[in-house]
């Protein structure tokens, strides 16, 4: 078997050694740095979506607590305008209790009045009426003389209208 | 870590195999077509049968088998890196693959800046094509980069990518940099421009082959050394190579390793420090822009019209 001479060119060895290396530079692109890269770029921007999402996550976050401290402080303001509003509705009530009562008892006092002038005006007239026929009967009694009862009574009852005109407490 | 699948186990050893193949393929060549070495002989690649061509016939030797071989084992890496990747990235392997994509990529922006991006599996391509080449001579096989010819045809297509760059910046242009600074300088930066390549490949080619000479050289030396001390004893003993045990490994791991990858490494750099030099960015810039405007002007006429 010949030997090649340690230095000796020969064009297409040159030009084969020539495709060989942009063969392997093909193979290489095509098989690792394609590969590799379309990886690496899924991950990047899997990680990059993630970063995105927990920026979003953290602002929602800091808008929920902004949103709860205000309500926070507009519960102290809310229960405080509670209070004062049931104290105010509770205050009318019982006022309105109270005057609702006293009308009542008003109420109450001058029907019993009003009853109590009934009962008198009725028993001023009993009393008149009493006293009617027991004049009547008195006079029957002392004159013992048939009269015209009719006469007689309107006579009386004249009579007593004078009686109670003049004393004045009746109307 | 989830469990795999026997599917892709079975992938995963077919494709360390197929890596294995080739190299293993390449030692078996060596050994059943070596003949026995008779002192010392420092030859080139061993022509396997001669293909003619016109101009020059075309000898398959040693270099171009190995290389091609080399090729293979890369290309079932690649494929066995790149087997099973996923998006979280749950294996050392896809770590690995991620590293070296990413280093690569560093080192092209680094040294070549952000319009050369997708130089980075060229520049991986040379370091692990060197690296490899240089490497295979560890398993005893002859390593295609101290051939000239395998070293020349990587530099020739830096060559042309320089050339393409310069030419970038306009036709113009790169011819006039021939006559600067002074016109008389012209055919210095003639040959200047061929010397790239021709430097390139001869610095890698006899870096590579330099350290198989001394290798041998110093092997040989030793063996007569060891020779001289031990003679006077009768017997096999006379013969017993006692220099020859610790320091060629010495040697090798300079010549073999370092060496290697450290060539490798600098012919990928001096690949991209000459390329990204090459290409005349503020040149190019303008005439981008004169372009443009020439665009805008005939669309402006364009639409007066």
């Amino acid at each position: 078997m010949q030997n090649l001479d340690v230095i000796s060119v020969n064009i297409w060895q040159i030009l084969i050694s020539l495709c060989n290396l942009l063969i392997i530079f093909l193979l290489f692109k095509k098989f690792l740095y394609a590969r590799v890269r379309k990886f690496v770029d899924q991950r990047k921007a899997n990680v990059d979506a993630q970063y995105v999402r927990a920026d979003e996550a953290e602002k929602a976050a800091l808008a929920d607590k902004q949103k709860y401290e205000d309500k926070l402080k507009s519960v102290d303001a809310e229960a405080d305008a509670m209070i004062k509003d049931a104290t105010l509705r509770a205050d009318r009530r019982s006022e309105k209790i109270i005057t609702d009562a006293k009308e009542k008892a008003d109420d109450m006092l001058r029907r019993a009045q009003n009853e109590i002038e009934l009962e008198k005006k009725k028993a001023s007239d009993d009393i008149k009426h009493e006293i009617a026929d027991v004049s009547t009967l008195l006079a029957e009694k002392v004159l013992e003389r048939e009269i015209n009862s009719d006469d007689q009574r309107k006579f009386i009852d004249s009579f007593i209208e004078g009686i109670g005109d003049g004393d004045g407490s009746d109307k | 870590m989830n469990k795999k699948s026997m599917s892709f186990k079975l992938i995963d050893a077919v494709l360390i195999l197929m890596m294995i193949v080739p190299l293993a393929c390449a030692m078996a060549i060596q050994v059943m077509t070596k003949p026995a070495a008779d002192g010392v002989a420092i030859e080139g690649a061993r022509i396997f049968f001669t293909i003619p061509m016109p101009i020059q016939d075309l000898p398959i030797t040693e270099s171009q088998v190995n290389t091609w071989l080399i090729m293979i084992s890369l290309f079932f890496l690649c494929l066995y890196l790149t087997h099973g990747l996923t998006e979280k990235c749950e294996s050392r392997r896809q770590a690995f693959a991620e590293w070296i994509v990413e280093k690569t990529d560093e080192l092209v922006k680094e040294n070549m800046g952000e319009y050369f991006k997708s130089f980075s599996p060229f520049v991986c391509g040379i370091l692990a094509l060197s690296a490899f080449s240089s490497l295979s001579s560890m398993l005893g096989i002859f390593p295609p980069t101290s051939d000239i010819n395998v070293v020349a045809g990587w530099a020739v297509i830096v060559f042309i990518l320089i050339t393409y760059y310069k030419l970038k910046g306009g036709v113009f242009n790169y011819l006039k940099s021939f006559t600067q600074p002074v016109p008389v300088l012209t055919p210095f930066n003639i040959i200047s421009e061929f010397a790239t390549p021709v430097s390139m490949s001869f610095r890698h080619y006899g870096n590579v082959l330099s350290g198989t000479v001394i290798s041998a050289l110093v092997a040989t030396g030793l063996q007569g050394l060891s020779h001289m001390l031990l003679s006077w004893i009768p017997g096999k003993l006379g013969e017993f190579p006692l220099f020859q045990i610790g320091l060629p490994a010495v040697l090798s791991l300079y010549f073999d390793i370092f060496s290697g990858c450290m060539q490798a490494f600098i012919f990928a750099m001096l690949t991209m420090l000459y390329v990204a030099g090459a290409f005349p960015v503020e040149e190019w810039q303008k005439r981008m822009e004169k372009k443009k405007n020439r665009k805008k002007k005939t669309a402006q006429y364009e639409t007066v019209k």
